[in-house]
């Protein structure tokens, strides 16, 4: 027999409480892992589109909403004769309803722009000119808006025809409705408009190279600002926003399943208040009393992690599913983020457990032999 | 049986296990007084009855000598050392002292195996010399058939011996045992008495035995019966006093 075995054997004694208990954390830290996994993949599928399609540097004006706001598309002859820049595309992008898509993005693209490159036609086949009223579906899209080649669209007004399904090479890619760039600014009324510019730097490129180049894009274009392919979404304020709340929602979550962890140690320290000053009578350590709730609390906040995160992970998945964000962000859930969500529960076990233990280190051994 | 305390301490008033000396306990800032100046002496090896009527405070003046409470005035030796300026009275207790309750207080969720090793932890044994030991003191005590059984599958005599065989888990030199038969019929009672004297004569070990019962009190080798908080008769071979 070990600590442990009486730790272990604390917590089996009473099944009911110690499941509820249980189930309070698992669903704190299954909120973690989705809220943090849903901002985290918000702003990784954008970061893996634009290395799909081979953007060094975003140029844009993300402001506070969630997609850019529009600039004139003038502002591309500004920078295209730089030293270190290769290739620039404008865009517009957008985020709307397209039939039975609650949201869906809507990427339009420069035709002969280097951002179609990375396309590659499943079925169909791309557009024949810029003004071409044809749009080529991810193959999430696709799928989502039940399409195939040769169906008519409906963007906002007008009705276009798919011409072709295609792969991106990232969610976010393949979660797009993709057009050429005039046919989308006439539909929105956006003409001579972009939000977004995406730059090729000459290779081989170096991180200070990228840097430098975005201070002098900047200075070109002072209605955007250009960053680094990566570092844009991260600086948004919407991604800030979402992050906040995301992160805010699980201190919540955290604080709840604090209290929950300390009630049921407090519940156990004072029922067991005569077993604890037995223990104290056969000699045992107030730090021994102490080390024994602190690890019951841990074990708790271990157990209750790991089942969290198995909670959240699945609950991430059907959130992923759901129709208000499936395309839209594929949800990141990787080991790291489930390690430190673990990792949080535990410490939410010990921070619980301090309490307690400090009220059972101060019983006074003489109760035992009280009746 | 030897004890560490009584190979460190310096000789002459050492030789007692013992030795208490106007020994005070007030309760409930000072309206209560459960000890009112108590006096005597306890010599290596001696079965020490303590009786009285409830209240009288025997069961104070056994919490004093474990280590359980401080007393409020007074000195209370232990081979010559002060059990309330004790460094260490965890060690004390877990070392020295083997307490025998009268509700037994067998923790409900381990085996009686289980329960003899918890004192054990204080012991640094390792975990198999702890399942040894645990296993010899239940054989001891006639336990070794009910080495899996949780207390509530324990009659009242079992459980005691059970708790006997844990009180003794890190070789105590004094057993102390709180009215240990009082939760019992009398053949049980019986059987315990004869289990704890077999030990003080087998192990020549320092019983102190608090009992209201005179009957019971009679199996000690010397009878110490209080009133009120103070020593009415002591019939001991080491009578308080100089």
């Amino acid at each position: 027999m070990t600590l442990f075995t009486i730790v272990t054997r604390g917590l089996i004694r009473r099944p009911v409480r110690t499941s509820l208990t249980l189930l309070g954390i698992s669903i704190g830290i299954a909120a973690v892992v989705a809220l943090v996994g849903i901002s985290r993949g918000f702003s990784q599928s954008w970061v893996n589109g634009l290395k799909a399609r081979g953007t060094d540097v975003v140029v844009s004006n993300m402001a506070s909403s969630l997609t850019p706001k529009p600039f004139d598309a003038s502002a591309v002859s500004r920078i295209d004769h730089l030293p270190d820049v290769a290739a620039t595309c404008p865009i517009l992008v957008d985020l709307m309803s397209v039939e039975t898509a609650q949201m869906m993005m809507v990427s339009a693209r420069a035709w002969g722009g280097f951002s179609w490159n990375n396309l590659k036609i499943l079925a169909g086949r791309m557009p024949h000119d810029a003004n071409e009223k044809a749009v080529v579906l991810g193959s999430t899209a696709a799928e989502m808006l039940g399409k195939k080649v040769g169906d008519p669209i409906q963007l906002d007004t007008e009705e276009l025809t798919v011409v072709g399904i295609v792969d991106g090479n990232a969610w976010v890619e393949n979660s797009s409705v993709i057009l050429s760039l005039p046919v989308f600014q006439e539909i929105t009324g956006n003409q001579g408009k972009i939000n977004v510019i995406d730059v090729r730097v000459k290779s081989p490129v170096s991180d200070p190279q990228v840097q430098s180049l975005c201070r002098q894009i900047d200075k070109l274009i002072p209605e955007a600002r250009a960053m680094p392919a990566g570092e844009n979404i991260a600086n948004s304020q919407a991604y800030r926003m979402v992050q906040a709340m995301s992160w805010g929602t699980s201190l919540l979550a955290v604080i709840v399943g604090v209290l929950g962890v300390m009630n049921t140690m407090l519940m156990t320290v004072f029922e067991r208040t005569q077993e604890i000053c037995v223990l104290l009578a056969l000699g045992w350590r107030r730090s021994r009393i102490v080390r024994m709730v602190l690890w019951e609390s841990a074990l708790l906040g271990l157990l209750g992690g790991i089942v969290g995160v198995a909670l959240g992970a699945v609950g991430v998945k059907i959130l992923g599913a759901t129709p208000a964000i499936r395309g839209l962000l594929e949800p990141d859930v990787n080991l790291g983020l489930l390690a430190t969500s673990v990792a949080i529960s535990i410490g939410v076990g010990i921070v619980s457990g301090l309490y307690p233990a400090w009220r059972s280190s101060r019983l006074t051994p003489s109760r035992a032999l009280q009746g | 049986m030897k004890s560490s305390y009584e190979v460190d301490a310096p000789v002459g008033r050492d030789a007692y296990v013992f030795e208490a000396v106007g020994l005070k306990k007030t309760f409930d800032d000072g309206s209560v007084q459960a000890l009112r100046g108590v006096s005597f002496r306890i010599l290596p090896g001696e079965f020490v009855a303590i009786t009285g009527k409830s209240g009288c405070g025997k069961t104070t003046l056994l919490q004093s000598m474990g280590a359980l409470d401080r007393p409020t005035e007074g000195s209370l030796l232990f081979y010559g050392n002060s059990i309330p300026d004790l460094p260490d009275p965890s060690r004390y207790r877990a070392m020295e002292i083997g307490f025998i309750f009268q509700a037994f207080y067998l923790l409900p969720t381990f085996t009686a195996l289980e329960n003899v090793q918890i004192p054990m932890f204080e012991g640094n044994l390792p975990r198999s010399e702890r399942k040894d030991r645990a296993l010899m003191l239940l054989k001891s005590v006639g336990m070794d058939h009910r080495l899996h059984h949780l207390p509530s599958k324990l009659s009242g005599g079992e459980r005691q011996r059970v708790a006997i065989a844990r009180s003794l888990a890190n070789n105590p030199s004094v057993l102390l045992a709180d009215e240990p038969t009082g939760n019992l019929d009398s053949e049980n009672a019986r059987l315990i008495l004869e289990l704890l004297e077999e030990l003080h004569r087998r192990e020549k070990m320092t019983l102190v035995m608090v009992t209201h019962d005179p009957g019971i009190a009679r199996t000690a080798g010397r009878i110490i019966h209080m009133k009120d908080g103070r020593i009415e008769s002591d019939g001991g071979a080491a009578a308080s006093g100089d």
